[in-house]
Protein backbone atom coordinates (compact mmCIF):
# COMPACT_ATOMS: atom_id res chain seq x y z
CA UNK A 1 0.00 0.00 0.00
CA UNK A 2 2.71 1.98 0.89
CA UNK A 3 4.61 1.57 -1.79
CA UNK A 4 2.31 2.20 -4.50
CA UNK A 5 1.24 5.31 -2.50
CA UNK A 6 5.08 6.54 -2.94
CA UNK A 7 5.21 4.75 -6.64
CA UNK A 8 2.50 7.08 -7.21
CA UNK A 9 4.00 10.09 -5.93
CA UNK A 10 7.03 10.06 -7.62
CA UNK A 11 4.92 9.58 -11.27
CA UNK A 12 2.87 12.59 -10.37
CA UNK A 13 6.49 14.85 -9.68
CA UNK A 14 7.89 12.86 -13.06
CA UNK A 15 4.70 14.55 -14.99
CA UNK A 16 5.16 17.99 -12.88
CA UNK A 17 8.92 17.42 -13.96
CA UNK A 18 8.60 16.29 -17.55
CA UNK A 19 5.42 17.87 -19.03
CA UNK A 20 7.05 20.78 -20.33
CA UNK A 21 9.99 18.41 -22.16
CA UNK A 22 8.47 18.68 -25.24
CA UNK A 23 8.52 14.95 -27.00
CA UNK A 24 9.46 16.54 -30.62
CA UNK A 25 12.50 14.53 -31.39
CA UNK A 26 12.65 15.42 -35.30
CA UNK A 27 14.45 18.69 -36.38
CA UNK A 28 13.00 21.09 -38.69
CA UNK A 29 15.07 23.75 -39.64
CA UNK A 30 14.30 27.01 -40.99
CA UNK A 31 15.81 29.31 -42.93
CA UNK A 32 13.93 31.94 -42.05
CA UNK A 33 13.01 33.20 -38.18
CA UNK A 34 9.79 34.07 -38.47
CA UNK A 35 8.38 30.79 -40.02
CA UNK A 36 10.12 28.78 -37.18
CA UNK A 37 7.78 31.72 -35.17
CA UNK A 38 4.73 30.04 -37.21
CA UNK A 39 5.60 26.75 -36.96
CA UNK A 40 6.17 26.86 -32.97
CA UNK A 41 2.79 28.79 -32.66
CA UNK A 42 0.84 26.27 -34.98
CA UNK A 43 2.26 22.98 -33.28
CA UNK A 44 1.21 24.40 -29.69
CA UNK A 45 -2.78 25.52 -31.17
CA UNK A 46 -3.50 22.17 -33.23
CA UNK A 47 -4.33 19.50 -31.26
CA UNK A 48 -3.76 15.93 -31.53
CA UNK A 49 -6.41 13.88 -32.59
CA UNK A 50 -5.19 10.51 -30.73
CA UNK A 51 -3.91 11.70 -27.14
CA UNK A 52 -7.02 14.55 -26.81
CA UNK A 53 -5.92 17.60 -24.72
CA UNK A 54 -2.39 17.66 -25.82
CA UNK A 55 -1.24 19.54 -28.65
CA UNK A 56 0.83 17.83 -31.26
CA UNK A 57 4.56 19.94 -30.27
CA UNK A 58 3.48 17.82 -27.20
CA UNK A 59 2.78 14.58 -28.93
CA UNK A 60 4.85 11.82 -29.47
CA UNK A 61 1.76 9.82 -31.00
CA UNK A 62 2.90 9.23 -35.15
CA UNK A 63 -0.62 10.94 -35.95
CA UNK A 64 1.28 14.10 -34.08
CA UNK A 65 4.36 13.17 -36.00
CA UNK A 66 2.70 13.18 -39.31
CA UNK A 67 1.06 16.06 -38.35
CA UNK A 68 4.43 18.74 -37.26
CA UNK A 69 5.90 17.19 -40.74
CA UNK A 70 2.62 18.47 -42.72
CA UNK A 71 2.87 21.75 -40.97
CA UNK A 72 6.21 22.10 -41.68
CA UNK A 73 6.33 21.10 -44.90
CA UNK A 74 3.34 23.59 -45.83
CA UNK A 75 4.97 26.26 -44.04
CA UNK A 76 8.06 25.46 -46.27
CA UNK A 77 5.66 25.46 -49.47
CA UNK A 78 4.99 29.15 -48.46
CA UNK A 79 1.14 28.81 -47.13
CA UNK A 80 0.16 30.99 -44.36
CA UNK A 81 -0.77 29.99 -40.44
CA UNK A 82 -4.23 30.32 -41.66
CA UNK A 83 -3.98 28.02 -44.54
CA UNK A 84 -2.49 25.73 -42.51
CA UNK A 85 -5.06 25.73 -39.74
CA UNK A 86 -7.44 25.41 -43.04
CA UNK A 87 -6.00 22.34 -44.38
CA UNK A 88 -5.77 20.35 -40.83
CA UNK A 89 -9.91 21.78 -39.87
CA UNK A 90 -10.82 20.29 -43.56
CA UNK A 91 -9.19 16.93 -42.51
CA UNK A 92 -9.80 16.44 -38.93
CA UNK A 93 -12.29 19.10 -38.38
CA UNK A 94 -12.94 22.16 -36.18
CA UNK A 95 -11.50 20.10 -32.81
CA UNK A 96 -7.76 19.90 -34.37
CA UNK A 97 -7.66 23.68 -33.57
CA UNK A 98 -8.05 24.69 -29.56
CA UNK A 99 -9.88 27.88 -30.54
CA UNK A 100 -13.26 26.52 -31.11
CA UNK A 101 -15.16 28.63 -33.78
CA UNK A 102 -18.46 30.58 -32.85
CA UNK A 103 -21.16 29.35 -34.24
CA UNK A 104 -24.88 28.05 -33.74
CA UNK A 105 -23.61 24.67 -31.02
CA UNK A 106 -21.03 26.61 -29.61
CA UNK A 107 -22.13 30.35 -29.15
CA UNK A 108 -23.92 28.93 -25.80
CA UNK A 109 -20.61 28.47 -24.54
CA UNK A 110 -20.49 32.24 -24.33
CA UNK A 111 -24.20 33.27 -24.13
CA UNK A 112 -25.24 30.77 -21.06
CA UNK A 113 -22.90 32.44 -18.41
CA UNK A 114 -24.62 35.67 -19.45
CA UNK A 115 -28.07 34.97 -19.42
CA UNK A 116 -27.76 32.82 -16.39
CA UNK A 117 -26.37 36.26 -14.73
CA UNK A 118 -28.82 38.42 -16.13
CA UNK A 119 -31.95 36.47 -14.85
CA UNK A 120 -29.98 35.58 -11.36
CA UNK A 121 -29.63 39.51 -11.21
CA UNK A 122 -33.13 39.92 -12.40
CA UNK A 123 -34.66 37.46 -10.06
CA UNK A 124 -32.80 38.97 -7.15
CA UNK A 125 -34.11 42.43 -7.71
CA UNK A 126 -38.02 41.57 -8.26
CA UNK A 127 -37.54 39.79 -4.96
CA UNK A 128 -36.70 42.11 -3.13
CA UNK A 129 -39.02 44.64 -4.41
CA UNK A 130 -41.82 42.30 -3.71
CA UNK A 131 -40.43 41.16 0.03
CA UNK A 132 -40.84 45.40 0.42
CA UNK A 133 -44.29 45.35 -0.07
CA UNK A 134 -45.25 42.13 1.48
CA UNK A 135 -43.82 43.46 4.72
CA UNK A 136 -45.69 46.42 5.13
CA UNK A 137 -49.10 45.11 3.99
CA UNK A 138 -47.98 42.23 6.87
CA UNK A 139 -47.70 45.33 9.33
CA UNK A 140 -49.88 47.19 8.78
CA UNK A 141 -52.70 43.82 9.21
CA UNK A 142 -50.37 43.49 12.41
CA UNK A 143 -51.69 46.87 13.87
CA UNK A 144 -54.96 46.55 13.05
CA UNK A 145 -55.31 43.56 14.61
CA UNK A 146 -53.81 45.04 18.22
CA UNK A 147 -56.09 48.17 17.43
CA UNK A 148 -58.77 46.01 17.36
CA UNK A 149 -57.55 43.98 20.01
CA UNK A 150 -57.69 47.10 22.08
CA UNK A 151 -60.88 48.15 21.54
CA UNK A 152 -62.54 45.45 22.78
CA UNK B 1 -48.89 29.27 -7.45
CA UNK B 2 -46.84 31.96 -8.85
CA UNK B 3 -44.29 30.86 -6.26
CA UNK B 4 -44.71 27.33 -7.20
CA UNK B 5 -43.02 28.10 -10.29
CA UNK B 6 -40.76 30.09 -9.06
CA UNK B 7 -39.56 27.06 -6.72
CA UNK B 8 -39.99 24.44 -9.46
CA UNK B 9 -37.16 26.21 -11.29
CA UNK B 10 -33.97 24.90 -9.81
CA UNK B 11 -35.82 21.77 -9.93
CA UNK B 12 -36.24 22.08 -13.85
CA UNK B 13 -32.68 23.36 -14.33
CA UNK B 14 -31.76 20.29 -12.28
CA UNK B 15 -33.19 18.20 -14.60
CA UNK B 16 -32.23 19.52 -17.54
CA UNK B 17 -28.39 19.31 -15.88
CA UNK B 18 -28.98 15.73 -15.25
CA UNK B 19 -30.04 14.84 -18.96
CA UNK B 20 -27.02 16.42 -20.23
CA UNK B 21 -24.87 14.61 -17.95
CA UNK B 22 -26.51 11.36 -18.60
CA UNK B 23 -26.13 11.74 -22.28
CA UNK B 24 -22.60 12.31 -21.40
CA UNK B 25 -22.15 9.16 -20.20
CA UNK B 26 -22.84 7.39 -22.80
CA UNK B 27 -20.54 9.55 -25.50
CA UNK B 28 -17.48 9.17 -26.99
CA UNK B 29 -15.22 11.97 -26.93
CA UNK B 30 -12.65 10.13 -28.96
CA UNK B 31 -15.57 9.91 -31.67
CA UNK B 32 -14.57 13.21 -34.48
CA UNK B 33 -16.91 14.48 -36.37
CA UNK B 34 -15.35 12.61 -39.93
CA UNK B 35 -14.89 15.21 -42.59
CA UNK B 36 -14.35 12.52 -45.29
CA UNK B 37 -18.01 11.72 -45.08
CA UNK B 38 -19.41 12.12 -48.43
CA UNK B 39 -16.26 13.51 -50.46
CA UNK B 40 -14.84 12.17 -52.97
CA UNK B 41 -11.45 9.68 -52.01
CA UNK B 42 -8.42 12.53 -52.14
CA UNK B 43 -5.91 11.49 -54.90
CA UNK B 44 -3.16 9.75 -54.67
CA UNK B 45 -0.64 7.59 -56.48
CA UNK B 46 1.06 5.03 -54.23
CA UNK B 47 2.53 1.25 -54.88
CA UNK B 48 1.18 -2.13 -54.14
CA UNK B 49 2.57 -3.33 -50.97
CA UNK B 50 4.14 -6.10 -52.19
CA UNK B 51 4.82 -5.37 -55.90
CA UNK B 52 6.42 -2.13 -56.30
CA UNK B 53 5.83 -2.12 -59.73
CA UNK B 54 2.00 -1.83 -59.83
CA UNK B 55 0.78 1.53 -58.89
CA UNK B 56 -3.04 2.38 -57.85
CA UNK B 57 -4.73 5.31 -58.14
CA UNK B 58 -8.27 6.20 -56.80
CA UNK B 59 -9.49 4.43 -60.17
CA UNK B 60 -9.71 1.04 -57.84
CA UNK B 61 -12.93 1.90 -56.55
CA UNK B 62 -14.11 2.60 -59.50
CA UNK B 63 -17.49 0.49 -59.93
CA UNK B 64 -17.02 -1.34 -57.20
CA UNK B 65 -18.83 -0.99 -53.48
CA UNK B 66 -14.79 -1.30 -51.11
CA UNK B 67 -14.27 -0.94 -47.57
CA UNK B 68 -10.68 0.73 -47.45
CA UNK B 69 -9.10 -1.17 -43.96
CA UNK B 70 -6.55 1.10 -42.45
CA UNK B 71 -4.17 -1.04 -41.10
CA UNK B 72 -0.61 -2.47 -40.38
CA UNK B 73 1.39 -5.46 -38.24
CA UNK B 74 2.19 -3.73 -35.57
CA UNK B 75 -1.55 -2.90 -34.79
CA UNK B 76 -3.02 -5.57 -32.25
CA UNK B 77 -6.77 -4.65 -32.89
CA UNK B 78 -6.13 -5.09 -36.52
CA UNK B 79 -4.68 -8.98 -35.93
CA UNK B 80 -7.92 -9.63 -33.52
CA UNK B 81 -10.32 -8.16 -37.20
CA UNK B 82 -8.12 -10.05 -39.47
CA UNK B 83 -10.21 -13.17 -39.20
CA UNK B 84 -13.59 -11.75 -39.42
CA UNK B 85 -12.90 -9.62 -42.05
CA UNK B 86 -11.53 -12.58 -44.03
CA UNK B 87 -15.02 -14.37 -43.13
CA UNK B 88 -17.38 -11.57 -44.36
CA UNK B 89 -14.94 -11.94 -47.43
CA UNK B 90 -15.56 -15.38 -48.25
CA UNK B 91 -19.00 -15.74 -46.72
CA UNK B 92 -20.62 -12.64 -48.41
CA UNK B 93 -18.27 -11.82 -50.95
CA UNK B 94 -17.29 -8.18 -49.15
CA UNK B 95 -14.54 -6.12 -51.01
CA UNK B 96 -11.81 -4.99 -48.58
CA UNK B 97 -8.48 -3.18 -50.49
CA UNK B 98 -6.30 -2.50 -47.61
CA UNK B 99 -4.04 0.76 -47.49
CA UNK B 100 -1.10 0.09 -45.27
CA UNK B 101 1.20 2.13 -43.64
CA UNK B 102 3.97 2.00 -41.18
CA UNK B 103 5.78 3.55 -38.24
CA UNK B 104 8.76 3.52 -39.30
CA UNK B 105 9.11 7.30 -37.92
CA UNK B 106 8.41 5.64 -34.69
CA UNK B 107 11.75 6.06 -32.92
CA UNK B 108 10.84 2.47 -31.05
CA UNK B 109 10.62 1.29 -34.43
CA UNK B 110 13.35 2.81 -36.04
CA UNK B 111 13.52 2.24 -40.08
CA UNK B 112 12.32 -1.09 -41.77
CA UNK B 113 13.42 -2.46 -44.89
CA UNK B 114 10.68 -2.68 -47.27
CA UNK B 115 11.54 -6.96 -47.73
CA UNK B 116 11.48 -6.89 -44.38
CA UNK B 117 7.96 -5.40 -44.02
CA UNK B 118 6.30 -7.46 -46.81
CA UNK B 119 7.68 -10.52 -45.45
CA UNK B 120 5.60 -9.53 -41.65
CA UNK B 121 2.53 -8.63 -43.96
CA UNK B 122 3.10 -11.72 -45.80
CA UNK B 123 3.47 -13.51 -42.40
CA UNK B 124 0.55 -12.02 -40.46
CA UNK B 125 -1.84 -12.51 -43.28
CA UNK B 126 -1.43 -16.23 -43.90
CA UNK B 127 -1.46 -16.75 -39.85
CA UNK B 128 -4.93 -14.59 -39.14
CA UNK B 129 -6.24 -15.09 -43.49
CA UNK B 130 -5.99 -12.77 -45.87
CA UNK B 131 -9.42 -10.28 -46.62
CA UNK B 132 -7.56 -8.16 -49.23
CA UNK B 133 -7.37 -8.10 -52.73
CA UNK B 134 -4.74 -6.10 -52.90
CA UNK B 135 -2.81 -3.67 -50.44
CA UNK B 136 -1.78 -0.23 -51.12
CA UNK B 137 1.50 0.99 -49.77
CA UNK B 138 0.91 4.78 -48.11
CA UNK B 139 4.91 4.90 -47.93
CA UNK B 140 4.99 8.41 -46.31
CA UNK B 141 1.04 8.58 -44.71
CA UNK B 142 0.49 11.07 -47.20
CA UNK B 143 -3.22 9.29 -47.86
CA UNK B 144 -4.11 8.89 -44.65
CA UNK B 145 -3.58 12.19 -43.55
CA UNK B 146 -5.81 13.39 -46.47
CA UNK B 147 -8.49 10.56 -45.10
CA UNK B 148 -7.95 12.23 -41.61
CA UNK B 149 -6.88 8.72 -40.24
CA UNK B 150 -5.73 8.98 -36.46
CA UNK B 151 -4.99 5.43 -36.20
CA UNK B 152 -5.53 1.53 -36.86
CA UNK B 153 -7.72 -0.02 -37.85
CA UNK B 154 -9.84 2.52 -39.57
CA UNK B 155 -12.30 1.57 -42.25
CA UNK B 156 -13.77 3.68 -45.65
CA UNK B 157 -16.75 2.66 -46.59
CA UNK B 158 -16.78 3.58 -50.24
CA UNK B 159 -19.45 3.91 -52.80
CA UNK B 160 -19.51 2.65 -56.99
CA UNK B 161 -18.18 6.36 -57.70
CA UNK B 162 -15.35 6.54 -55.33
CA UNK B 163 -17.17 8.42 -52.63
CA UNK B 164 -16.30 7.67 -49.19
CA UNK B 165 -19.97 7.38 -47.57
CA UNK B 166 -18.99 5.75 -44.29
CA UNK B 167 -15.86 6.70 -42.05
CA UNK B 168 -15.54 3.99 -39.47
CA UNK B 169 -12.60 4.13 -36.22
CA UNK B 170 -12.10 1.26 -34.50
CA UNK B 171 -11.69 -2.33 -35.43
CA UNK B 172 -15.12 -4.42 -37.31
CA UNK B 173 -16.64 -7.53 -35.11
CA UNK B 174 -19.86 -9.46 -35.79
CA UNK B 175 -21.98 -6.55 -33.62
CA UNK B 176 -20.43 -3.37 -35.55
CA UNK B 177 -20.97 -5.16 -38.77
CA UNK B 178 -24.53 -6.01 -38.55
CA UNK B 179 -25.55 -2.56 -36.99
CA UNK B 180 -23.82 -0.18 -38.27
CA UNK B 181 -21.67 -1.31 -41.96
CA UNK B 182 -24.19 -3.70 -43.11
CA UNK B 183 -27.10 -1.84 -43.76
CA UNK B 184 -25.22 0.76 -45.65
CA UNK B 185 -23.09 -1.50 -47.17
CA UNK B 186 -26.06 -3.27 -48.47
CA UNK B 187 -27.57 -0.01 -49.95
CA UNK B 188 -24.53 0.77 -51.57
CA UNK B 189 -24.71 -2.40 -53.54
CA UNK B 190 -28.05 -1.41 -54.87
CA UNK B 191 -27.00 1.61 -56.29
CA UNK B 192 -26.60 1.85 -60.06
CA UNK B 193 -22.96 2.40 -61.43
CA UNK B 194 -23.17 6.37 -61.70
CA UNK B 195 -20.10 8.61 -62.85
CA UNK B 196 -16.90 8.34 -61.10
CA UNK B 197 -16.18 11.15 -59.16
CA UNK B 198 -12.74 11.10 -60.76
CA UNK B 199 -13.99 11.69 -64.43
CA UNK B 200 -14.63 15.19 -65.05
Amino acid sequence: MKTSAVISLFALLACVFFSNAYAAKDRYEFDDPAQREVFLKLTAELRCPMCQNQNIADSDAMIAQDMRRKVFRLLQQGKSEQEVINFMKSRYGDFIYYQPPVTIGTIWLWLLPVTFAVIALALLVFRKKQQRVDNSAEKLAQAERILNQDKQ
Amino acid sequence: MRKITLLSLPLIGFCLLIVFLYKGLFSDPRALDSQISNQPVPQFTLPDLLDSNITYTPDVFKNKVTILNVWGVWCITCAIELPYLTQLKETQNVRFVGLYFDQDLDPDFGEKSLPQIQQEVKTMLSKYGNPYEFNIFDIARETALDLGVTGAPEHFLIDKSGVVRMHHVGDINERVWQNKLKPVYQTLLQEPDRRFSGEN
